[in-house]
């Protein structure tokens, strides 16, 4: 008897060992993550029903703050332009990403290394950088400016799309498109080589042309792949921020102003806190909101045609 | 022969949209690095010409007046301590969620980690910037490092895990038999066995850590914390008359990562492309 009872305490004793090893080991992440960015958030959520000036005592004041943004004329614009990066990342990021990554896959191209590899550099400098180096191209005393003057040969013309309440969002949009379509190529390669080149051959063999590979084999694998891409170019807009901050500031005037950038003046410029925490709060809401849209149309997809 | 025009035509039509793309790429980083040797008089002039004589005087000058000395060593230091602890809690993680069998624990925390990757930075700036006043952590080192972190750990959780999921179980139970702790199966089987995700790792981590830039700007104040990113924008607020000063400090900003890149490339594509590769 005195050995079975041991064997229960060894028994035991692992057991326990085992569970603090677990506790050792995920303990820190969890404790970091918790700390610093779901208590954050949760925060967020409190103080976004409050108006405080970060000093004071928050006084809780109900929806105000979220009736007050969405009937500011600002963000209803920030808004609109947030939307203009999501077409922007979905339709021109997207289609061009693919199209030049399908080109290298299928080798229509010598050097198709050498393209990727000039494509995909924008990615590894930093956005502020990215931002202040464009600023001097598209600037009124840039490079576009005096090329332009060379064009049209008047040695007056000043390139000035910013100052235009409707185009103001171009320039941005192009950097974006400059800054990130490498990205998305890479993801399109890393998944047309996950295809297996057995399938492609029996096309080849079949006397497929290129438009049937690329219609009744690559597009189908594809979709999935167009999926996910397109969740990662809406979340991937509405933290838009660095780039536009160093860019123009929101400015002249809010025309390229984005929510990020709202909530950032609203409270480390303005001091309104409370305000602050509840653009926050739409963002997170606005970025779900949109990719449970996105996935619930994508089920609707799969169904009727998968 | 009508179908061999066609791919003539399909090949034409691909090497002029990758050549086009790639000019734009390339051609605005080459003008950056020569004008950055140009006075600004010089540029001013004609923004196209290249440099009459290739001087490092802008050079001498953003370094002193930038402070870019200071801002250079901040950014190594952020970048790489946040980089390896990020791996190493990261890696900790993902061996506790593949190999321990808490199901449910597990599979609650990892989706509570996933969750992490559609929060952006800026919706937890408001808290976490009042919580680091609280805590006196503002305008520390140590409060920039832990935001770090925590931003990182989702990805990372996400690629270790899975990684980890896929080293066979035998060697690890064999040696836990032997007496080992599950400590030291962790350093001796699961770290050296995930060596091929864990470069992965580092050099993604590495990238998004140098490029960061919110966190520094909004939760410091002084000027000898600044990481590059945060000390070229302060920069180009300040001299911004001086172009030929801006575009010095633009280069000095870009040329580690370019050369980064190249080392590199292929991890860096990797980080990129594993989170949406089918399994």
């Amino acid at each position: 008897m005195p050995l079975l009872s041991e064997g229960i305490e060894t028994r035991q004793k692992q057991r326990r060992k085992k569970r603090n090893s677990y506790a050792l080991l995920v303990g820190p992440s969890v404790f970091l993550y918790g700390v610093f960015i779901i208590f954050p958030v949760i925060f967020s959520g409190v103080f976004g029903f409050t108006e405080w000036d970060g000093v004071g005592i928050p006084q809780f004041i109900g929806f105000d703050n979220y009736v007050s943004i969405f009937s500011d004329p600002v963000f209803l614009f920030d808004l609109r332009n947030n939307f203009l990066i999501v077409a922007i990342s979905v339709f021109g990021q997207l289609p061009i990403g693919f199209v030049v990554a399908y080109i290298i896959y299928r080798k229509l191209v010598v050097g198709g290394k050498v393209f990727e590899t000039v494509l995909f550099l924008p990615i590894t400098i930093s956005a502020v950088v990215i931002a202040i180096l464009w600023n001097q191209i598209f600037g009124p005393s840039g490079l576009l400016t005096a090329l332009m003057r060379l064009l049209v040969n008047d040695p007056r013309y000043v390139f000035a799309v910013f100052e235009n309440r409707v185009f103001a969002m171009v320039p941005i949009l192009f950097v974006i498109l400059w800054m990130y379509t490498g990205v998305y190529m890479i993801i399109f390669i890393a998944n047309l080589q996950s295809i297996s080149p057995s399938v492609f051959e029996a096309a080849v063999i079949d006397g497929a042309s290129e438009g049937q590979i690329l219609w009744r084999i690559v597009i189908p694998a594809m979709t999935n792949i167009l999926f996910t891409t397109s969740i990662f170019a809406i979340s991937g807009s509405l933290k838009s921020f660095d780039l536009i901050f160093a860019m123009t500031g929101g400015g002249p005037a809010h025309y390229t102003e984005v929510v990020a950038i709202y909530m950032y003046l609203q409270t480390f410029r303005f001091y309104n806190f409370g305000y602050g925490s509840a653009v926050s709060v739409v963002i997170v809401a606005l970025s779900l909101g949109l990719i449970t849209l996105l996935r619930v149309s994508y089920k609707r997809i799969e169904k009727r045609f998968g | 022969m009508i179908a061999h025009q066609r791919k003539l035509g399909i090949v034409i039509v691909s090497y002029v949209v990758l050549i086009v793309l790639a000019l734009i790429t390339i051609l605005p980083l080459i003008w950056l690095l020569y004008t950055s040797f140009k006075p600004h008089k010089e540029i001013i002039e004609n923004v196209f010409a290249l440099p009459r004589v290739f001087s490092m005087d802008n050079y001498q000058r953003t370094w002193e007046f930038g402070r870019f000395g200071i801002a250079s060593f901040n950014s190594i230091f952020y970048s790489t301590v946040a980089t390896l602890l990020t791996t190493l809690l990261a890696l900790m993680t993902g061996y506790g969620f593949a190999k321990f069998g808490y199901k449910r624990l597990s599979g609650f925390l990892y989706y509570f980690f996933i969750l992490g990757l559609l929060i952006t930075v800026h919706s937890v700036l408001v808290p976490l910037f009042i919580m680091e006043s609280f805590l006196n952590l503002d305008d520390t080192r140590l409060g920039i490092l832990l935001p770090y972190i925590a931003f990182g750990l989702p990805f990372l959780v996400y690629l270790s895990t899975s990684y980890i999921r896929t080293i066979p179980t035998a060697l690890e139970e064999a040696a836990l038999i032997d007496g080992a702790s599950y400590i030291r199966v962790f350093w001796s089987i699961i770290v050296p066995m995930s060596r091929p995700v864990i470069g992965t790792m580092l050099i993604f981590s590495f990238l998004s850590n140098w490029n960061e830039f919110v966190f520094v700007f909004t939760l410091t104040s002084k000027a000898t914390l600044r990481s590059l990113p945060v000390a070229v924008n302060a920069f180009a607020g300040g001299m911004a008359r001086d172009f030929g000063l801006l575009f010095s400090a633009l280069t000095i900003a870009t040329i580690p990562m370019i050369v980064f890149y190249f080392v590199f490339r292929k991890k860096i594509a990797q980080g990129f492309a594993a989170g949406s590769i089918k399994e």
